[in-house]
Formats: structure tokens, sequence, C-alpha cells
């Protein structure tokens, strides 16, 4: 089980994510909920030194991944040295603690 | 639609302002630019007010009714006008709307933030509020790293290097020493920050590929403008200063949607439609204050815009077309990088920095003779865009 | 002076290698060199510390007048083993930082104080007194405290710093410490400077100390104000 939900138009075919209420492309109402494959490729990435209030840790990698069925996300790269076009799989955990609450995201690993 | 003119415009020294609350930034700047314009009988009719986050940054709201109390504008209508980084841009806009529909003679538009009532890393935090809620904030997304992961791509496609974009830091904190309004007047050399073998100490890594000098400061500040309409202007003495055209578009809220990530639709957009409005082209222009938080966007927008191709950007700062002197100089004013980049004031100091460059009054920064001007606030990231053309009417 | 009270009342002092001075490009391409104060230059570097006594941001009051006593203090031989580097620009003083010595192990880290603002010349100079405390007093680790949010946000999250059960000297927030392990992991990110330094530049640093005017040192810091006419 993939852990975000990705929105496809009936109506169009566009894939989407996050949730809007109205096609993007079409501006329909109907969407197939679909999940993201296990595997994508990054598309770009940036290493972050400065990040905000909360999280005392430098170095994080976040990045836009496109997963091989289309949806396009952003989550954290656990990866050592990150690449454009790097293959990637999909995992799920904990990306931030807010007001004493974990909060889960994309975690992405090297496929 | 009636023609719109900027007949005062004042700005407030933009640095860290401990000494004044967010209600002495926003009173300050609207004397300036009331302090600007002699109006005689015509009294202010109306007031927007560009803030981002007074809720966040200060625990204030509804700082637009506490604004026209402390000016004695009652009973002015009067609102807070909330758009992100472009917070100054949106509330110009109104104001130029106001007076083109007949609604209103006489509006002051004010731009004002106060951000580092909160430490850095709580600023950093405040501003990443407008990333995404669960697709982009959680995972401690910010706006230096949305623009690092967009420089990434934009250097890789179009050639810019990390030279090109110390150019544009160096550029504008050298005319940032001679604008007394601006936040950072130091010097900067490509030695100290680029090239010198521990120079990366000096300017850290921000966000992979942008360091420390790729980024504007977190700033206090305020600018305003005195919006009037052309039966009043002309009874002025000053130069007659015409918001020409305006225009706005907007993008994906998540930057992951947009088809291209390296376009940056919305500012190619609402520039096409304040030149059309204006009925200028990007070559009639003289002097541009350029959105650069961040100096890759001072690259890409001055492309986008319509000023240089696709890919030549950068190659125009190499050349120096874009300084003070050059074909098309580009914030010399000093831009977000140096002047400093209070959001919700940015919008409007941009203006009030064209302004007084088309009436002349630009001090050591004057480009001379310049007629037409052309302005550009970014907000969130690219996703909510505004351009405006500014013309002197000899 | 009674000599043999005054042996009672001077403390001991351990052994300490001189820290070689080094020179550091500043970001305006500007030079400052780093370099170890001694005892004699204490009342020069006096006159630039009073004046921050009384600025309030960022706790500058609380530093000043801190550094102020320990810098006496180490003077009058009432303060142990502490040592203080300096930064120089064509002369003159940009900031100090002190340290004193715990044991042979273990080093307290005491003040930074920068007269000079957006350089990043606070965080060179901490860099190089935890520099000394490793690299050439072999010290295994330096306990560390903030007193200003900066400070707070620089040192704990730049060096991964470890908190430390007990109490710092300074008897405010919590004590942290940079091991010789964290040290060696971020120096090259936050440790510049090169040696020897060019002559020249040494002459002028040694030559004299120079201090601006009082009214400088705190325009430095709070920033001039403006006068704008248009
Ligand atoms: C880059 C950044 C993290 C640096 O913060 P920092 O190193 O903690 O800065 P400090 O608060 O320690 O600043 C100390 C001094 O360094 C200088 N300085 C800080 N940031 C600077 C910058 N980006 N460029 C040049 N000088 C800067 C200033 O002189 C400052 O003095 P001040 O306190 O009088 O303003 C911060 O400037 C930042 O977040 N910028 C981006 C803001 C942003 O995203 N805005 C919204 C964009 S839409
Ligand atoms: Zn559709």
């Amino acid at each position: 089980m993939s852990n975000i939900t990705a929105y496809k138009c009936k109506s169009c075919g566009l894939i989407m994510y996050p949730y809007h209420d109205r096609c993007l492309n079409c501006k329909k109402r109907e969407f197939e909920e679909i999940e993201p494959s296990n595997n994508g490729k990054l598309l770009t990435f940036t290493i972050i030194e400065q990040l905000p209030w909360g999280m005392d840790e430098r170095g994080r990698i976040l990045g836009v991944v496109e997963f091989d069925n289309g949806v396009k996300a952003l989550g954290l790269i656990d990866v050592e040295q990150p690449k454009l076009e790097m293959k990637l799989k999909r995992g799920w955990g904990t990306v931030r603690e807010i007001g004493g609450v974990k909060v889960k995201g994309l975690i992405f690993e090297k496929a | 639609m009636r023609p719109v003119f900027v007949a005062g415009a004042g700005m407030i020294p933009f640095e860290r302002q401990d000494e004044n609350t967010l209600g002495d930034i926003l009173a300050g700047a609207g004397l300036a630019a009331l302090d600007d314009v002699d109006l005689g009988k015509h009294e202010v009719g109306a007031v927007y007010l560009g803030n981002m986050a007074s809720g966040l940054f200060n625990h204030q709201v509804s700082v637009a009714s506490a604004l026209v109390d402390r000016l004695a504008l009652i009973p002015a209508a009067a609102e807070r006008i909330e758009n992100g980084p472009a917070s100054g841009g949106s509330a110009v806009k109104n104001g130029v709307l106001a007076v083109a529909s007949g609604y209103y003679d006489v509006v002051l538009v004010v731009g004002g933030e106060k951000m580092r009532d909160v430490i850095g890393p709580k600023a950093t935090d405040i501003v990443a509020a407008m990333t995404h809620p669960h697709a982009e904030y959680i995972y401690g997304l910010t706006l230096p790293a949305m623009a690092g992961m967009f420089t990434r791509l934009y250097m890789e496609k179009y050639g810019v290097t990390r030279e090109h974009l110390a150019m544009v830091a160096i550029k504008n904190q050298e005319n940032g020493i001679t604008n007394p309004y601006a936040h950072i007047q130091m010097k900067i050399t490509m030695e100290g920050i680029l090239e010198h073998p521990q120079s990366h100490i000096n300017s850290p890594i921000i966000a992979d590929p942008l360091h420390l000098y790729d980024c504007c400061p977190v700033s206090d500040g305020g600018a305003a403008v005195v919006l009037v309409s052309e039966e009043i202007a002309k009874t002025l003495k000053k130069p007659m200063v015409q918001i020409a055209g305006f225009g706005q578009a907007t993008d994906t809220h998540t930057l992951a949607e947009r088809e291209d990530p390296t376009e940056l639709k919305a500012v190619r957009l609402a520039a096409v439609q304040a030149f059309s409005r204006a009925g200028l082209k990007p070559k009639d222009i003289d002097v541009a204050e350029l959105h650069d938080a961040f100096t890759i966007l001072e690259i890409a927008e001055s492309e986008q815009a319509g000023f240089f191709k696709m890919g030549e950007g950068a190659k125009a700062v190499e050349r120096g077309d874009t300084r003070i002197g050059g074909k098309l100089p580009i914030n010399p004013s000093g831009g977000l990088k140096a002047r400093g980049h209070p959001v919700g004031a940015t919008g409007v100091a941009q203006i009030v920095d064209l302004v007084w460059q088309l009436r002349g009054e630009a001090g050591e920064n004057q480009v001379e003779g310049a007629k037409n001007g052309f302005s550009l606030n970014f907000g969130g990231f690219g996703n909510n865009v505004l351009a405006f053309v500014l013309r002197r009417i000899s | 002076m009674d000599l043999e009270v005054e042996a009672y009342l001077r403390p001991p002092e351990m052994d300490m290698p001189p820290y070689p001075p080094k020179v550091i490009t500043l970001a305006t391409g500007g030079k400052m060199v780093v370099r170890q104060a001694t005892r004699e230059d204490v009342p020069t570097i006096l006159q630039a510390v009073k004046p921050t006594i009384e600025i309030e941001r960022d706790f500058y009051d609380i530093v000043g007048v801190r550094v102020y006593a320990e810098l006496l203090g180490w003077y009058r031989h009432r303060m142990r083993d502490m040592f203080c580097l300096i930064g120089q620009i064509d002369g003159y003083l940009v900031g100090q930082v002190n340290t004193r010595a715990y044991s042979e192990k273990l080093d307290i880290s005491l003040h930074t104080l920068a007269i000079e603002r957006g350089l990043r010349i606070g965080a060179h100079l901490f860099a190089a007194k935890m520099e000394y405390s490793f690299e050439y007093l072999g010290r295994e680790e330096v306990l560390i405290t903030a007193e200003s949010p900066i400070g707070f946000r620089r040192w704990m999250i730049e060096y991964e710093l470890e908190l430390r059960e007990g109490q710092h000297e300074l008897g405010g927030a919590a004590p942290y410490a940079l091991t010789r392990e964290l040290y060696y992991k971020h120096k090259d990110r936050l440790v510049a400077g090169e040696r020897p330094v060019p002559d020249k530049l040494m002459e002028v640093a040694e030559r004299e100390i120079k201090v601006v005017s009082e009214q400088d040192i705190v325009e430095k810091i709070l920033g001039a104000k403006r006068r704008i006419k248009r």
C-alpha cells in the first residue's frame, strides 16, 4: 500500500498530486484515485543547510520524484550522493516533528 | 478606465528595526509618501496595505485599520492585502484598480513587514508556511530550498554557473552601497564569495546550489505610494509618472506539478499583460526592478519577462548589460539582495524606486534619462506574480 | 603591591603552546588577521569592549560586561589559564574570542564578541578558538553555552554540539560540548584561515591594535541611524 493518493482525471487522464477540486487541465471533477508506483526518478533536489525552527539538523535532502506511472511528488531523499535522473524507490516514515507530533511522509531510497 | 499616476512615493530604510513596531514602520512609510506630495484639498479615499504575515511575525491583525487610525485618514476605506511575498505588488494593483475604476481619486498604498521580531529559523518557518501544507511544508521545505531545486535545473539547462549567480549578487550589493534605504550596504568580491578556496566558509550553502550571498536577507521595512487620477496629477509639480500597465498571473502551488519546472509561466504571462496594457515592449524599458529573492531569479525573470532570450540572461549579466550604465540596468536599487526583502514591502518599494528613477531623483543610483520602468514582484515560488510598467509623461 | 600576598591570589598557570596566527579572506575580499592576544594587549582590547556594555541588542551588554571582567581578571592574574584571540582588519580590532582551560582535556569556551557585523567575523573567530583548543592545545572537549539567540543557532546546529549534564561555568543555559571528533568532522566547512600570515599583514597587525571610536563601535553593532535627504 502506498501512503499518498494521487488523482487521475477520468475525462482527460491528467495525473495530479496533491488533490485539486477540479482537473487542472479540463476542469472536470471526477478522478480515479491512484497510487504512485514503487519506483521513480529524481527530477531535481536540494540539500538544505538552514532548516526552519524546530528542525535542528543540517544537510537534509529534498527532491521532486517522478514515479514510473507519472505521479510527481516532493519527498525526503535518503541517499548519500543524489544525482539527477537517479532511480529511487518509495518509502514512508516520519519526516518531521511538529508540535511534538510525528508527521509522516515520503522517504526515497536508492532503487 | 482612467489612467493612474503616482503622485507621492516614500520609503523608510530597510534594515533590522528593533526600535520600531510594525505600526511605526507602516506609519513611517505612509507618511514618507504623503509628505512627498501636496494633495491640497484632496483626501485619501482608500488605503491598501500589503503585508504578508503580521499575525505570525508580530501577533497583530487588522493592521490596515490600525494604520488609518495612526495616520488620521479616518474614514478612508482600508484593508490589508495578503499575497505572500507579492503582497506589496497586489496592494499596488488594488490601488490602481480603485483609481482606474473611478471609485477613488486618491489612494494610499503601503507595503510593510517586520520580520525580525522572530529569530532567523522562525522567519524561515513562517515564510515556508506558503508552501503546500502536506505535499511540501511537512518535509521542511523552505523558500530557499524551492529556489535551490529550481536553480539546479536552470543551471543544467541553460549553462548558468555559480559565477553568474555571484555576479548578480556582487552587482546588486554594489548598487546597495549607494542606496541609503538598502539593508545590506557592503561590497562583496568574487574572491571573497566564490574564488578563494575557503570562500565557502564566508558564503556557506543555504540550500544547495544556493549559498548565503545568493539569498536576500530577512528585513524589516516599509514603502508607500500615493496614487491619483489624471485630473489631480496634472495639478502637481513633480514629473508625472503613470502606472501604464500591470499584469498578474498564477501557477501551480507545488513545484512538482509544473510541467516544465524551469519555466516561470506566471512571470511570462504577467509581463506580457503588463506590456500589452501599457502599449510598450521590453525593448522600450530603461530600468527594471526584478524580484531577486535569489540571484537565479534575476536572471530567470529577465529572460522570462522578455528582456533577453532564454539562456541569454546570464550572458547579459556577464557583459555588464544589467549594471547602472549598461543597456538595461536591473535592480539599480540593489534589489531584494541588497535593499532587503521585508516581504510585504517589496512590491511597493520596487514601484517607489522606479518612480524615483523616472523622476530623476535616484541620486547616485540614477539611470540617466530613464523614462520607462518595469517591476516584477514574485509571490510564493512563482505561483502568483505581478508585473508593472511605469512611464514618465513629459 | 604585596607580592607575598599576591602570590597566594594568583592562580597557577598551565603551559600553552602559542596559537600560530592566520589570515582569513572575507566576503569583501578584505583580510582578517587572527592572532593570540597577550596580557599586555588587554587594556587596548578593553577600550573596544567598553561601549558594548550598554548595548541591549543581541545581549551584547551581557557578553560585553562579562568579556570585560574576564579580560580584566586575566590581565590582573585573577583568571586562570585563559586565552584570547583577536581579529584585526588593517590593524583595526574587529572581534575577540576567549576560552579558559579547565584541565589538560577540557576547555571552557567563554565568549565571542564581534564589533563588526555582517562579515561572519563572529563565526570565523569562534572557529579559530575551537581550532586552538583541539589542534594546538590537544583538548578532548570544549564546553559551550550560548547567551544570545544568534550564538545558539550558529554553534549548536552548525557543529552538532552534544548536550551535557551539569552546568557551564557561566551559570546560564545548559552546557553543550564540541568533541574532538565533531570538530574534525565539521572543520572543512567552518574553519578558515591560511598560514603563515604574509609579513606585511602581520606587521600591520602587530604594530598596533587600532580601535575605532566608541560611537563607531555602537554604530557598527546597532546600524547607523540613516540620514536620508532626497
Ligand atoms: C540566508 C539566510 C538564512 C541567512 O541568515 P543568517 O546567516 O542567519 O543571518 P543573520 O541573521 O545571522 O545575519 C547577520 C548579518 O549578516 C548579514 N546577512 C544576513 N543574511 C544575508 C544575506 N542573505 N546576504 C547578505 N548579507 C546577509 C546581515 O548584515 C546581517 O545583519 P543584520 O542582523 O543587521 O541584518 C537568511 O538571510 C534567509 O533566510 N534569507 C532568505 C529569506 C527568504 O527566503 N525570503 C523570502 C523569499 S520569497
Ligand atoms: Zn481533466
